[in-house]
């Protein structure tokens, strides 16, 4: 199992992130496990990697956090969106389906030519 | 902006916040891990794997938060502040070498920076340029002032003088300018009250106002108070009333730098204020004003020169003086005009210390380069120290270039304290430096002000600093494995190469300390030769008083009779022993020469048949003690209608007389064509003694006898006084009150002619006494250094030094060995000095007299000298080193 899994291409960490935040307000442990269900375990999301990026994000007013009581009884940092980090997410998705889009034509046309 | 700002404010919450949701996350992931069925211990560590370093994240977490750098030098200036404190004796010497050495800088470029390259404070300083070759005769500025609206943007003329403000007696003078209609206009100077010279103020005899006078800021404040009324009040120039017309702005000290002004009156004005001699305005040969000119916008100075010699000939033909050889008239009309840039003005205060105060600056730039080379040793011998704690923290994490700024803050904190000790340091030094070059005659003045580019200067010599001395231990600490250092402790066998770089920087400080040493040895010897010079005249205190007759009636021709009766009526007061007249003061700067030729004897060329002249009334070689060789001095016979006679000294027997008996020749002084004045016959032979300054070598000197100077003389004159008792000025007193008896209108002056030698050595005495504090300086630093270096070397050595013992080697042989280290060093270091003094004192060798540049023993004695202060520097350590003991060392293991 760990063989299939192949790690994050660079950048792509933060989309993934907005695109999670994107539908519910989460803390970084939901965060971390969402990341992991949503991709099927494919995806290798570093936990320590996951940190600075919710920070990084939250410093360029992408995301914003609100302490709040959680199901642990304990309170815990929720994240959410902000409406800037929602234009940034549009931006990046449709900039990764061009990438994807692109690279897929390039590869078909490879295998078609071999 | 806003966001760093408060996440800088809100840090420590957020310190608390990160804490929080990291540890929230290993929860819940631990409770997770035992729903699976791990237990509780296995669950904890398998969360903790997948996270990573709690404290790694935390640090990546911060970084992500955009406000590191700050927040680590906060951190970074605290944490070194704690360091600092713990070891005192470090910290104290560190700040203390760099205010030193900051501060010596920062003086020494002040001055530099005010006296050499300042512009004036004036609109436009670039435009500005000067008539090269001295000074200029008024017809030639009023030929120049009429064409000048087509050759320039305006031209002007002025010419330093002072003005007496008293009625009579004792002079109160004050600094003046004598200045053109143009003045202040052409410079783009206004007047912050009143206004400034219109052409029309600066007619002869006055404008339509009558004569009127524009004061300095300085001088409003200190004469008015301030007062805003002063404009319009009356202000009595040598006897004539004027009329205050404006105040200049308080940045504004004149065009000639070293020298502010206090009053300035327009030049038409000269004539009034001189009684009885030639005009001044109208003499060809008066050779009196500065010119300056402002080049048009665009104007090239080579346009300018070639457009000024254009019209030379007509100016020239025009200001020619009638009378005169006809080869000196050729010279006159051929000389061709020439415009130099004057952006920072005109100074003879630059020309005489420029070139000392830019050694001087090579002198402290070298210091501090020596006490940098010093904490540089210092801090890598505590970089070696503190190798642990250093290795420590790489391995909880820290970063090299985290550590390496860490070193770089501490430095900061110790120069910054350095560099504003350092200012105070330099505006104390700098004042007094200007009043050791401020004689009584010529108050030298510069603005000290603090200037931008003088705080630029503070600025980057202590980032220089900081970095010099630091950026090697911190590269050093970056690049220590940390494994290593913690495992390698104590102990230290030979052959471990971290304090290697002592080494070098000692032969670097040993290098630039002999420099410093042969420098201020050169300049020690030059200033105590110049001051045991024979200048032969008696070192008695003499009391100089400057008389001045221009506002007297007496006509030019009663003025020789005038000074006679003021010797007389002085020589009779009590305690006076001697009094005497001479034209020119010995010492004073002034000078007057002439072509001399003895009848009978070959004529000698141009240059060579010119001899310095003074006229003097009989007793002024007593009062010198200056001793007659052969012949007599004047007497009362030597007066008008006499036989004109003369005194001569070695020199001129020398020269014009090839050592022939002198008594008895007859002289004759070439003057103008139809003037010449009947030959003198020479009645006496004077032993040689100084004229002019102690540094030029004796000249051929005529002394002929003031009484029978008749209307040559000029309306100055220095009367000579030797005390009989006690100090000669108690007399000024009663020699005012007894002048004044003479001619009430005589103006006077007083100071010691002791006063004028020291002054006249000013420069020399400057740069011997600095450079001799700074060679020291430079000397316990590089001895600290050495030592430094030494003792940390035995420290490391201990155990080798301990075994070679317990093997038998004797104290002497361990002595041997760490000497013979810092013996090699010092070595190397005075073969690389030797070479770079030899190089250097190329460029002083205009600064010294009686002396080559590359004087052997003055290199030898440096070199003797550093030598012996390495050996002690060094032998202390070795000695200790010597007194190891074995078996203790053995111990420790």
């Amino acid at each position: 199992m760990n063989e299939a899994r192949t790690d994050l291409p660079q950048g792509t960490l933060d989309l993934l992130i907005l695109k999670v935040v994107a539908l519910e307000a989460l803390h970084g442990y939901a965060i971390a496990q969402r990341l992991q269900k949503i991709s099927r375990d494919v995806v290798q999301v570093q936990q320590g990697s996951l940190y600075p990026a919710l920070h990084r994000l939250e410093n360029r007013g992408l995301l914003t956090a609100d302490w709040k009581l959680s199901d642990t009884g304990r309170e815990a940092k929720f994240y959410r969106l902000t409406a800037k980090g929602r234009a940034q997410l549009g931006t990046e998705e449709a900039n990764w389906r061009r990438l994807t889009e692109a690279i897929a034509l390039i590869l078909a046309a490879r295998e078609a030519g071999a | 902006m806003m966001g760093v700002l408060g996440r800088l404010l809100r840090r420590r919450r957020l310190e608390v916040q990160l804490d929080a949701e990291l540890r929230d996350h290993l929860e819940r992931q631990t409770a997770d891990y035992v729903r699976d069925g791990l237990s509780e211990a296995e669950a904890r560590r398998r969360a903790q794997l997948e996270l990573g370093g709690f404290e790694q994240v935390k640090e990546a977490c911060r970084d992500a938060r955009g406000t590191r750098l700050v927040e680590d030098l906060g951190q970074d200036l605290r944490y070194g502040a704690r360091v600092l404190r713990k070891s005192p004796v470090f910290t104290l010497v560190a700040a203390l070498s760099l205010a030193l050495g900051i501060g010596a800088n920062t003086a020494i470029f002040t001055l530099v920076d005010s006296l050499v390259l300042r512009a004036l404070p004036v609109r436009n300083a670039r435009q500005l340029v000067r008539l090269e070759g001295g000074s200029w005769t008024n017809p030639i500025w009023e030929q120049i002032r009429e064409r000048q609206h087509g050759l320039f943007d305006g031209a002007m003329a002025c010419s330093d003088t002072r003005f007496d403000l008293s009625p009579g007696g004792e002079s109160e003078f004050v600094q003046g300018i004598w200045a053109s209609g143009g003045f202040f206009d052409v410079l783009g100077v206004s007047a912050i009250l009143g206004r400034t010279f219109t052409p029309e103020d600066d007619r002869r005899d006055g404008g339509p106002e009558g004569p009127v006078a524009v004061i300095s800021y300085a001088f409003w404040q200190r004469r008015y108070g301030g007062a805003a009324d002063a404009v319009g009040r009356a202000l009595v120039l040598n006897g004539v009333p004027f009329t205050v017309i404006g105040v200049t702005p308080p940045g504004f000290f004149g065009t000639t730098v070293g020298r502010s002004y206090d009053v300035a009156a327009p030049i038409g004005m000269v004539d009034r204020l001189q009684h009885g001699g030639d005009s001044q305005l109208d003499g060809r040969s008066f050779w009196w004003l500065e010119i300056f000119a402002r080049l048009k916008p665009g104007q090239t100075l080579e346009a300018a020169t070639q457009a000024l010699r254009g019209v030379q000939p007509q100016i020239r033909e025009a200001t020619k003086r009638e009378t005169g050889r006809p080869e000196d008239q050729a010279d006159f009309l051929r000389d061709g005009l020439t415009l130099a840039a004057a952006a920072n003005g005109f100074s003879e205060v630059r020309g005489r210390y420029a070139k000392p105060l830019l050694t001087l600056m090579v002198v402290v730039g070298l210091v501090l380069l020596i006490a940098c080379a010093n904490l540089a040793s210092l801090q890598v011998a505590r970089a070696n120290a503190r190798r642990r704690e250093l290795s420590a923290r790489l391995a909880l994490g820290a970063s090299r270039s985290r550590l390496a700024r860490q070193l770089l803050s501490e430095n900061l904190l110790l120069a910054v304290p350095g560099a504003l000790l350092g200012l105070a340091f330099a505006r104390w030094g700098s004042r007094l430096l200007v009043g050791q070059i401020s004689g009584p005659e010529a108050l030298v003045f510069l603005d000290l002000s603090l200037h931008y580019r003088v705080l630029a200067f503070t600025l980057a010599v202590t980032i220089g600093t900081t970095l010099l001395f630091g950026i090697v231990p911190a590269l050093r600490a970056g690049r220590v494995p940390p494994a290593d250092a913690i495992k390698q402790q104590g102990a230290g066998l030979a052959g471990e190469g971290t304090g290697a770089l002592g080494g070098p920087l000692v032969v670097i400080q040993v290098a630039l300390s002999l420099v410093l040493l042969f420098g201020a040895g050169l300049f020690v010897r030059t200033f105590t030769r110049l001051a045991h010079l024979d200048l032969g005249l008696d070192d008695t205190p003499l009391l100089l008083v400057s008389l001045d007759a221009q506002r007297s009636v007496v006509p030019a021709s009663g003025r020789a009779a005038l000074y006679a009766r003021a010797q007389e009526a002085v020589r009779a007061l009590p305690g006076v022993a001697g009094a005497a007249v001479s034209a020119i003061a010995p010492l004073s700067g002034m000078g007057w020469k002439t072509r001399f030729q003895v009848k009978g004897r070959p004529k000698l060329a141009n240059r060579e048949s010119e001899a310095w002249v003074n006229a003097v009334t009989p007793g002024f070689f007593t009062a010198y003690g200056t001793p007659l060789l052969a012949g007599r001095d004047f007497d009362r016979r030597d007066g008008m209608g006499a036989q004109a006679v003369a005194i001569v000294n070695e020199a001129f027997v020398r020269r014009f007389l090839s050592a022939e008996n002198a008594l008895g020749r007859q002289l004759v002084r070439e003057s103008e064509p139809g003037l010449t004045p009947p030959p003198a016959e020479i009645v006496g032979v004077a032993k040689d003694a100084v004229y002019r300054s102690p540094r030029e070598p004796i000249p051929p000197t005529v002394y002929l006898s003031l009484a029978q100077m008749g209307p040559d003389m000029w309306p100055f004159a220095s009367l000579t006084l030797r005390a009989a008792t006690g100090s000669p000025a108690l007399l000024a007193k009663a020699v005012t009150s007894e002048l004044a008896t003479v001619d009430p209108r005589l103006s006077l002056s007083f100071r010691l002619l002791s006063d004028d030698l020291r002054s006249s050595l000013m420069g020399e005495r400057l740069l011997a006494m600095l450079s001799a504090f700074f060679g020291g300086l430079a000397l316990l630093l590089a001895g600290m250094g050495l030592y430094g270096v030494t003792s940390y070397g035995v420290s490391r050595r201990r155990t080798e030094i301990g075994v070679r013992m317990a093997l038998g080697a004797e104290a002497s042989g361990v002595i041997r060995l760490v000497l013979g280290q810092a013996v090699r060093l010092v070595a190397l270091g005075l073969v690389i000095g030797t070479g770079f003094s030899l190089w250097a004192s190329r460029f002083v060798s205009t600064l010294l007299f009686g002396l080559e540049p590359y004087d052997p023993a003055t290199l030898a004695g440096a070199a003797a000298v550093l030598t012996a202060i390495s050996l002690v520097a060094a032998g202390l350590p070795a000695r200790r080193a010597s007194q190891i003991d074995p078996a203790q060392v053995l111990r420790e293991g």
